[in-house]
C-alpha cells in the first residue's frame, strides 16, 4: 500500500490553479453569451476600441514612412511609364465622360418622364486600412473613420473599381467593414445583362461568393456581371459586384450553383471609399398620381 | 535559474505582439500567420510563472477578440486555457532547450485554436477549413526568435553584473 505525503502538493505555487480556470472560463462564457445573445456590450467594445486605436495608428505609421520612402525613390523611367499610362487612360475617360454626361442627361429625362424615382449622383469619403483581423474566419477590415467622422453603421463600402462590402461597426475612432466575402454576409444583386435580380451570399473565403436561389433555368452565364440591385435600400443601385465564373447545372439539386469572382480588389487595396449618402430608395412622390389611369 | 524580468520589458513585449497581431495581412500569408501575441505570452508564463498568469491572459484575450472584431470572450477563454496547460507544463519546459521547448508549445498552441474554434462555433460561426491551423506551426517556428530576443536583455545584464 503506498503511503501518502501529506507534504507533497501538486500545486505548490498558491491554491487551485484548476479553479481559478474555471472561474476565468466561466466569465469568458459568460461574457460569449452576453455578446452573442443578448448584444449588451456595445460600450466595453467601444471602450476597447478607444484604447486599442493609438496602437493601431502606431503599427500603421512604419508602413506610411515605407511608402513614403519608396515612393520617394520610385525612378524617372517608372514615373514617366506611369505619367503615360494615365494620360491615355484620361483621354479614354474623357470621351466616356462625355457620353456619360449625355446619357445621364437623358436618364434623367426618360426617368422623369416615366415617374420613376432619380438617382442620386454618390458622395464618397476616402477611408484608410489600419489592420486586419488574425482571425481568418471573419472577412473584415478595420478603417481609420470612426462615428467621430460621421461614419454610420450600415453604409456601404466601395473601391474604385466594384462594392467591397458594408459598415458593421462603429467606435469612435475606427470602424469594422464586413467584406463581400464574409461567410453569410448577402448583397441584392441583379444581372447587368439582363436584369434578373437574385442574392449573392459570401462564402468566407477569399475571392468567392456565390449566388443561391436561382431556379436551373435562370438564364445566367459565365462572364455575367452582376451589379446591385438597390433593393432592400442598403446598397445603391448599379455598382459592379462579380462576375460570374462558374455555373453547375445539376439535377439532383433544386437551385443552380453560381460562383462568382468579386470585382473589388477585395485582398490588395489600402484605401477604401465609404459611400455617405445612400440615394433615397423610396419612391418620388408623384409616383402614385402617374398610376392612375 | 531564470533573472527576474524587468517588468517594463515583459509589458512592452507583450504590447509588442499585440501590435505585430494589429498588422494588416493579406493574401493567403494570412493563414500562415503566428499569434505573435500569444507566443509572447507563452514565452512570460514559461520564464515568469507568478508575474504572467491566467489574468492577464485573459485580459488580452479580451484585447484580441476586440481588435479582431470576433466574438468577446472568445480568444479570452482559449488564451487562459492554453496559459492554465502551460502552467502545468512549467517545471518541466523550462528545462528543455529552444528546440524542444518549441515542440511542446505546439500542442498548447493547438489547444488555444481549438478553444477558439469551439468559442466560434458556439457563437454560430462555421469552419473555415484545415488551413486554420497552419498558424500553429508558424507560431511553433516563432517561438525560437521570440525566446532569443527576449532572452537576450537580460543575459545582458548577467554578464554586467559577473564582471
Amino acid at each position: 500500500m503506498p503511503i501518502r505525503d501529506e507534504q507533497l502538493q501538486l500545486f505548490p505555487r498558491g491554491p487551485g490553479a484548476g479553479a481559478r480556470l474555471l472561474i476565468y472560463v466561466l466569465i469568458s462564457i459568460a461574457v460569449i453569451v452576453a455578446d452573442t445573445r443578448f448584444k449588451v456590450l456595445g460600450g466595453v467594445r467601444s471602450a476597447l476600441s478607444t484604447l486599442l486605436y493609438p496602437m493601431q495608428e502606431a503599427v500603421q505609421t512604419p508602413l506610411d514612412v515605407y511608402d513614403k520612402v519608396s515612393g520617394f525613390f520610385v525612378n524617372h523611367a517608372e514615373l514617366q511609364r506611369d505619367n503615360g499610362i494615365l494620360r491615355q487612360r484620361n483621354l479614354d475617360y474623357a470621351g466616356a465622360v462625355l457620353r456619360y454626361r449625355d446619357l445621364e442627361q437623358e436618364n434623367t429625362r426618360l426617368r422623369t418622364l416615366l415617374h420613376a424615382h432619380l438617382r442620386v449622383p454618390l458622395h464618397t469619403s476616402l477611408a484608410e486600412i489600419i489592420s486586419v483581423p488574425r482571425d481568418p474566419y471573419s472577412r473584415r477590415i478595420i478603417v481609420d473613420r470612426g462615428g467621430q467622422d460621421g461614419v454610420r453603421a450600415g453604409q456601404p463600402v466601395m473601391d474604385e473599381i466594384g462594392l467591397l462590402g458594408q459598415v458593421t461597426r462603429v467606435y469612435p475612432y475606427t470602424s469594422e467593414i464586413t467584406l463581400l466575402t464574409d461567410a453569410g454576409q448577402p448583397v441584392p444583386v441583379q444581372i447587368q445583362r439582363n436584369g434578373l435580380r437574385a442574392i449573392a451570399f459570401g462564402v468566407g473565403t477569399d475571392n468567392e461568393i456565390d449566388v443561391r436561389y436561382l431556379p436551373q433555368g435562370a438564364d445566367i452565364h459565365k462572364g455575367d456581371l452582376l451589379v446591385t440591385s438597390g433593393i432592400g435600400g442598403v446598397y445603391p443601385a448599379g455598382l459592379p459586384v462579380a462576375t460570374v465564373a462558374n455555373v453547375e447545372h445539376s439535377a439532383n439539386r433544386a437551385f443552380l450553383r453560381v460562383e462568382c469572382t468579386p470585382k473589388a480588389a477585395i485582398n490588395s487595396y489600402r484605401q477604401v471609399l465609404i459611400v455617405n449618402d445612400i440615394p433615397a430608395s423610396k419612391p418620388v412622390r408623384q409616383a402614385p398620381a402617374g398610376k392612375k389611369k | 535559474m531564470p533573472v527576474a524580468a524587468n517588468p517594463l520589458l515583459i509589458v512592452v513585449s507583450l504590447l509588442i505582439g499585440l501590435a505585430f497581431n494589429l498588422l494588416p495581412w493579406v493574401g493567403t500569408v494570412q493563414w500562415w500567420r503566428p499569434d505573435f501575441l500569444l507566443v509572447i505570452l507563452l514565452y512570460w508564463v514559461v520564464q515568469q510563472p507568478r508575474r504572467v498568469g491566467m489574468g492577464v491572459a485573459w485580459m488580452l484575450g479580451l484585447l484580441t477578440d476586440m481588435a479582431n472584431g470576433g466574438v468577446l470572450g472568445q480568444h479570452a477563454m482559449a488564451y487562459t486555457v492554453a496559459v492554465f496547460g502551460t502552467l502545468m507544463l512549467q517545471r518541466r519546459i523550462i528545462n528543455f532547450n529552444l528546440w524542444q521547448q518549441a515542440l511542446q508549445m505546439l500542442p498548447l498552441l493547438l489547444v488555444e485554436q481549438l478553444m477558439s474554434i469551439l468559442a466560434a462555433t458556439f457563437a454560430g460561426h462555421a469552419f473555415s477549413g484545415i488551413e486554420y491551423f497552419l498558424s500553429v506551426i508558424s507560431g511553433t517556428l516563432l517561438w525560437l526568435p521570440v525566446s532569443l530576443l527576449l532572452q537576450w536583455p537580460r543575459n545582458a545584464t548577467r554578464a554586467a553584473d559577473a564582471s
